[in-house]
């Protein structure tokens, strides 16, 4: 039981797709909340935090 | 070898002469007996957070194919440019020759912005059409209010 449909392919520049899965402050929201698969979790946590790497994402929302 | 995609954010002021730097990169690449199946210029987009001092960045992504120890030849090089904020080379199991899902997305934004742009001066000049219609509108408030006024100062008269 997924809440979300995520597409087949997806990856750390579909920006818009992994702003689903963060918070206000930007923390990644777990799994139990979301009902993600755990791979699809596992991807996502890794796709988000290579796109706060590449400033697509925020680390929170306290920068300066 | 083994695939790459190399995430490449340039310095925003830099932004004029990505040409020249996309040619320059190219051949740094090939020096190196790289391969590139896909260059996508995304262009200047927001930063989420600061690098540096720039809150704008020029996002390059580049498909490429090659040997992982001529990479760290490149990523030698790469560290001493000022023109690059930061980059990042994944390594990636397939490269899709369609357009990125970042690419769209940006390009959408930017085609927003200018039809903003457009609407901005009609709006505008709506703007002032109600201005007026206000003011007359307040005129006619105003006289009314006299009206009402004399009406009552001849009541009083009488």
């Amino acid at each position: 039981m997924s809440k979300y449909e995520l597409p087949k392919n997806f990856d750390y520049k579909n920006v818009n797709l992994l702003k689903q899965f963060i918070t206000e402050t930007g923390k990644i929201i777990p799994a139990r909340v979301t009902g993600v698969s755990a791979s699809n979790q596992r991807k996502i946590t890794r796709y988000i935090k290579i796109a706060r790497f590449l400033a697509l994402i925020p680390y929170t929302d306290m920068h300066k | 070898m083994t695939n790459y995609e190399a995430v490449i954010i340039l310095n925003p002021n830099f932004s004029s002469k990505v040409d020249i730097f996309i040619s320059d990169f190219e051949s740094l690449l090939k020096q190196n007996s790289f391969s590139i199946t896909k260059t996508e210029d995304i262009g200047r987009r927001q930063l989420s957070f600061s690098i540096n001092n720039h809150n704008k960045g020029h996002y390059l992504i580049f498909n490429i194919k090659g040997d992982a120890t001529k990479l760290i030849d490149i990523e030698n090089k790469i560290k001493y440019y000022e023109s690059i904020i930061r980059h990042l080379f994944l390594v990636v199991k397939e490269h899709s020759l369609e357009k990125s899902q970042l690419f769209i997305d940006t390009q959408s934004k930017r085609n927003e912005s200018k039809s903003n742009e457009e609407k901005i001066p009609e709006s505008k000049s709506k703007e002032s059409n109600d201005d007026k219609k206000t003011a007359s509108e307040d005129e006619n408030i105003e006289k009314k209010d006299s009206s009402d006024l004399e009406s009552e100062n001849t009541k009083e008269d009488s």
